[in-house]
């Protein structure tokens, strides 16, 4: 029963969903609100909800009748551009959305590049929801088992501690090499120690990088590949651990391109959860570049 | 003279200055005893375990940082009491006889702050200064591609990061210390500094401003390359009322080298 349920749905939220591109719906006519799709995330997470959390809808009405969801790590105006384009009315974003942790205005509220963020928004009947919390929350955890994927290690991952892989003997410049060719990177690439070093085992740490996790995790691996690690926490004691004659490195990526093969998890994984409405993770983008000097 | 003594000297400089010396601080004594008698002075943007060994080789046994030691802001060692490297740092300096002060809160509180001075500086900026806003620097129109090559050349900057339209016209530049980049607004066009989070600021707003047609940049020197030179500046602030005792400015550098 459940899945002949599932089909039905499924076929009349297509056909609504087709009839819905202008996100006009004729009165009546079945379709999935935002609302109704995060509570489906809800119900599907495996983690307890929490009560004070920062996942919740940023912007938009929540009763919108969704026409398409994209997942991004950081709902950028030009994400959002790409997300209308692609008729994708949901968005679905791992980071803050309006230029602040909090995704508070504060004194930004009358800046115009903040107003036109929203206007656009509004115009396009966009409806934003974070999801942050609780798709760190997931274990075995999303954002460091992607990373490890879309870096072709995943044979190499260490039963006993997700965060640790070993990889073929190559060198810290043989990683970071391995790195560019895998990751969709700029310029973030930053490297702590020697380049020449040999690697085997590798600790991976998307997003931000904790001291705590570092100390654990990097007495038994001989890097770690870091998206925002710190510089006076996790970079400094790399560079100390290296200098008190424990050849470790550091490679950050930057926070952003860490986090994107996580978010195209997320993306696959709202395909289980929401039947009958067309999902894509779109591509944030590494923010940086170098100059050439 | 001993540690304890000159960083009493130091504090009676910076209340001359109308300094109120905080209760809650990070400035205060982070390894070695203060009774130890200063043959020389370092000053240094952060006592990584490289510097501390030429702090040692050039008999400078007072070690006055800016950033952490103990690789957090609070210099907790909670968690770190049998890592190996902690153990090492804490066994090297002991066994040197170093004591490490970190100069955070009141240096930044000095006018100008010398953190920002000594970026400006390092970078040949003095005469984009602007009366009554000591972050705001106007220069000759220029791009921010251009911008942020000389910017790299003249810091020695090898991991320098910018974010924005590299073919961007600049001139109003905001220039801030260490993690507190001043955030972007309509009113300047690129916001310079050592570090930042990549999301929930800045970053966002370069790549939100270049999408909505009002291109604005950021560039990111790395968290030492922005505050080490000012550590530079405290080396000379500190000699004009410490003549009893060597004073020299050891550069932590750049942790970072660029891969290709």
């Amino acid at each position: 029963m459940a899945s002949g349920g599932a089909v039905t749905r499924r076929t009349f939220v297509v056909t609504g969903a087709a009839a819905l591109l202008s996100a006009r719906a004729p009165r009546g006519a079945r379709s999935v609100t935002a609302r109704e799709v995060v509570g489906r995330i809800q119900a599907h997470v495996g983690v307890p909800w929490r009560e004070k959390t920062v996942d919740g809808f940023k912007a938009g009405d929540p009763d919108t009748a969704v026409t398409g969801i994209a997942t991004t790590v950081m709902a950028t105006l030009d994400v959002l551009h790409q997300a209308a384009a692609a008729g994708r009315n949901l968005i679905v974003t791992h980071e803050p959305t309006f230029q602040g942790g909090a995704d508070d205005a504060g004194p930004r509220g009358s800046d115009p590049v903040y107003l036109a963020k929203q206007a656009y928004i509004n115009e396009h009947r966009l409806v934003i929801w974070r999801f942050a919390h609780h798709w760190l929350a997931r274990r075995p955890a999303e954002f460091t088992r992607a990373l490890g994927t879309a870096l072709g290690w995943a044979a190499g991952r260490d039963p006993a501690n997700e965060r640790l892989y070993t990889v073929p003997a190559t060198t810290v410049a043989g990683v970071a090499a391995h790195i560019r060719t895998h990751l969709q990177i700029r310029g973030g690439i930053r490297l702590v120690g020697r380049a020449d070093a040999p690697v085997r085992r590798i600790v991976l740490s998307p997003g931000t990088t904790d001291l705590a996790s570092t100390v654990a995790n990097l007495r038994d691996a001989d890097l770690l590949v870091s998206g925002e690690p710190r510089e006076w926490e996790v970079v400094e004691y790399v560079a100390d651990t290296a200098a008190a004659g424990t050849p470790r490195a550091l490679i950050a990526i930057g926070r952003v391109v860490s986090e994107e093969p996580g978010m195209r998890a997320c993306a696959t994984w709202l395909r289980t959860v929401v039947a009958g409405v067309p999902v894509q993770a779109i591509a944030t983008g590494d923010p940086y570049w170098r100059p050439a000097v | 003279m001993t540690a304890r003594e000159l960083v009493a000297r130091i504090q009676e400089k910076v209340a001359a200055e109308g300094i109120a010396w905080r209760a809650e601080t990070r400035d205060t004594f982070k390894a070695g005893d203060p009774s130890t008698v200063v043959r020389g002075v370092a000053t240094t943007g952060m006592a990584t375990f490289d510097v501390l060994k030429r702090a040692a080789a050039a008999d400078a046994n007072f070690v006055v940082t800016h950033e952490p030691t103990f690789y957090n802001d609070k210099d907790l060692t909670d968690g770190l009491e049998t890592d190996p490297t902690y153990v090492a740092k804490q066994r090297y300096i002991a066994a040197n006889g170093l004591v490490i002060w970190r100069f955070h809160d009141h240096a930044h509180a000095l006018r100008p702050d010398p953190l920002i001075a000594g970026s400006v500086r390092a970078l040949g900026w003095t005469q984009y200064a602007t009366p009554g806003d000591p972050r705001l620097y106007v220069m000759p129109s220029t791009t921010l591609r251009a911008l942020a090559a000389d910017v790299a050349r003249r810091l020695n900057d090898h991991g320098l990061r910018v974010v924005g339209d590299p073919d961007m016209r600049v001139s109003r530049i905001a220039l801030g210390p260490g993690y507190g980049i001043p955030p972007l607004t309509a009113d300047i066009d690129v916001a310079i500094g050592g570090e930042a989070a990549e999301a929930g600021g800045n970053a966002e707003y370069a790549m939100d401003a270049a999408a909505a047609g009002r291109p604005r940049g950021m560039i990111v020197l790395g968290h030492l390359m922005s505050e080490d030179y000012g550590m530079q500046e405290i080396a000379d602030w500190l000699h004009t009322f410490l003549s009893d005792v060597p004073i020299r400015f050891i550069p932590a550098g750049e942790p970072f080298s660029n891969v290709q």
